[in-house]
């Protein structure tokens, strides 16, 4: 007969992930935090905690920043932000956001829709519009808020939202706060989204992702399109990622696709590819309309900062006028596939700026992270449940502002790093 | 297989998972409403199903199919936390002994016939096929990953007309996990199945388990309170 099994005492925080700890047994909401913070503390002198490290320098090819386990200042190659054309920092974008400062002060100090709207934002919308060539461009104070705000404000109990199962939260969330029916087809996988879609009657929306931050991955567009058209349904594709990166003007996958007017609404964030934050809307003036009396991120947050939209604008105005933002940074993409490929690093599916570095290794992920950081690297972790288990990886995010020196010295971090410690051979 | 402090132990040769994504709606109008389904994506549940081929237990040799819900542990402050929970709503075993063994002591939901369990054992998978009397019932396939040694805890809810139960069990052996979504499952149209038949399942697993040479043991089980008010 078999001895008899103990009951665990110490914990492996890696058994455990966040839907461990959504409810409690007791009728006191803060049961629940004993337990939590009970594995919380013992992930994190474990090093399994990364996150949030606090940096001290603007988001550019190398960054200082204070190392979160030993809380060492740290200068590091920056491959983590999504600065994908580098406007965060340029000093035209500075400058207009300081004379917005002067000019408007730090806040909008009211709702966009009472008193909070300001001429910037306006001319920020209009210039948008003009941009996307869509009759109406509405602002939202964050990327999050955007998607939330869309798809509640429009989508009713009873209707449908169709949406890619890796598409981002606010699009879940979006959906969850509109009370319609949701259902996740298989990502990029049209027949899925015809299965899925086939089972619906009624109104349908279906939210689709240009590029997908997990993966560095496109949507297939073309085909999903054709699919939501057979079954009479509206198309919401979010660009966060690839706004003003993809397309010969930057006006995204859409545009890249030859598809602007076939997608019904565009979604983007200024977040990424210029620099900012905060998100917009791209549609008919009749959406517009509509949204503003019902999209409620919109109506109950304070409006996007003067300064911010601003630099916004300005940030807009150097991403038209300078392709060559976008020929560089393709052009860095290109270098670093390459050196990567050279390396022999696994980088998944990858199409765009965003490599995944395949690790596959959900133990070792945080101790490789801490030993890029130590040899001089700045990357973010990924691990489940944001990514399916065992396909933990470290994101890549290539800007148009990284020097071929600072590729070079991060792929070679990277490489000599993965190769110690036997993640390649 | 008891021990003094009334837990009960199995083993087994090998023990087989697969979670497969469905509609929440269809798993709320089973759960007892205390229990909240695990979404891996809002709006979508997650069906378990398991195959266990017991070789040493209180009952002998025996295999057991096993249909379950996952659903959020009950996390308590000072009381090691399980690695997850399951709702077993539909139980089948290959012997007569085993069902009533398990009816009795665990309050477990069973098909009451007796069931035939045929493992196919591959390089690198393992495929289970389930049938009553020739009919088949559930066909799965489950692929490795890395192995390693595990003891890992996890919780059980059982609701019957009386009452509501929970047990910890540990299983503790040779463990592989992925998802790859390599594996698959054919659920075939089968009395056993037949609620299952209408869920929209999704047939390609986004996790696959599977344990070898290994050892469950249940826990004694407790009667729930909160239950026992409804």
């Amino acid at each position: 007969m078999a001895t008899r099994v103990e009951a665990r005492t110490s914990m492996n925080p890696l058994d455990y992930d966040y839907s461990s700890f959504f409810y409690s047994s007791s009728d006191d909401p803060f049961s629940i935090l004993e337990p939590y913070n009970e594995w919380f503390n013992a992930a994190v002198p474990e090093g399994y905690y990364l996150f949030a490290q606090a940096m001290s320098s603007p988001p550019s090819g190398t960054v200082d920043l204070t190392e979160g386990l030993h809380h060492e200042h740290v200068k590091l190659v920056n491959l983590s932000s999504y600065n994908y054309l580098g406007l965060s920092y340029r000093r035209e974008v500075i400058e207009a956001a300081k004379a917005a400062l002067d000019k408007y002060g730090l806040g909008a100090a009211g709702s966009p829709i009472l008193s909070g709207t300001m001429n910037v934002h306006q001319e920020l919308e209009a210039a948008l519009a003009r941009f996307k060539r869509k009759e109406a461009v509405m602002v939202f104070p964050t990327g999050y808020s955007t998607n939330v705000g869309m798809i509640s404000g429009l989508m009713r109990p009873g209707d449908w939202v169709i949406s890619d199962q890796n598409a981002h939260a606010s699009i879940v969330d979006g959906a969850i706060l509109s009370k319609a029916n949701v259902r996740f087809f298989r990502h990029n996988n049209p027949a899925d989204l015809e299965k899925k879609l086939k089972q619906t009657t009624g109104k349908k929306l279906v939210a689709i992702e240009g590029v997908y931050s997990m993966d560095g991955d496109e949507c297939p567009l073309p085909e999903l399109v054709a699919v939501a058209k057979k079954y009479g349904a509206r198309i919401l594709l979010d660009e966060a990622h690839s706004a003003f990166v993809y397309g010969a003007n930057g006006r995204g996958v859409a545009e890249k696709f030859g598809l602007e007017d076939e997608v019904d609404i565009h979604i983007g964030t200024f977040s990424k590819a210029l620099g900012g934050q905060g998100g917009y809307v791209a549609g008919s003036q009749n959406l517009y309309n509509y949204l503003k009396g019902f999209a409620r991120s919109r109506v109950f947050s304070c409006a996007l900062s003067p300064v911010v939209a601003a630099g916004v604008l300005r940030a807009l105005e150097l991403q038209i006028a300078e392709p060559e933002l976008r020929e560089r940074l393709w052009s860095n993409v290109a270098y670093m596939r390459g050196r990567l490929e050279e390396e022999g690093v696994d980088v998944g599916d990858s199409t765009s700026q965003i490599f995944p570095i395949m690790v596959r290794n959900d133990r070792r992920i945080f101790e490789l992270g801490h030993k890029l950081l130590k040899a001089g690297l700045y990357l973010q972790p990924i691990i489940y449940p944001a990514v399916a288990k065992h396909r933990s990886r470290f994101r890549v995010s290539v800007s148009s502002s990284h020097t071929t020196e600072q590729l070079d010295e991060g792929v070679s971090i990277l490489a000599r790093v993965l190769r110690d410690e036997g993640i390649l051979v | 297989m008891s021990t003094s402090d009334g837990m009960v132990q199995y083993h087994f040769r090998d023990a087989i998972g697969g979670f497969f994504e469905f509609p929440t709606e269809n798993a709320r109008a089973i759960l007892p409403p205390e229990l909240q389904p695990i979404e891996p994506h809002h709006g979508s549940s997650v069906l378990s199903v398991m195959a266990f081929d017991f070789h040493d237990s209180p009952v002998g040799d025996y295999g057991e199919l096993i249909l379950s819900i996952l659903v959020s542990p009950r996390v308590e402050p000072g009381v090691p936390m399980p690695r997850s929970a399951f709702f077993p709503f539909r139980l089948a075993t290959t012997t007569r002994e085993s069902r009533e063994h398990a009816i009795e002591r665990w309050h477990l939901p069973h098909y009451m016939q007796d069931i035939s369990l045929t493992w196919e054992r591959g390089d690198g998978h393992i495929t289970i096929h389930a049938t009553d009397r020739g009919e088949p019932i559930v066909d799965m396939r489950v692929t490795e990953h890395e192995w390693s040694n595990v003891d890992h805890r996890y919780q059980a809810f059982m609701n019957d007309e009386e009452g509501a139960y929970t047990s910890t069990i540990m299983m503790a052996g040779q463990f592989s996990e992925n998802e790859e979504e390599r594996g698959g499952i054919t659920i075939h149209s089968q009395a056993m199945t037949g609620l299952v038949e209408d869920w929209d399942v999704d047939f390609t697993p986004f996790r696959e388990l599977w344990m070898k040479n290994g050892l469950q043991t249940f826990h004694p089980l407790q009667t729930l309170a909160s239950y026992a008010r409804r």
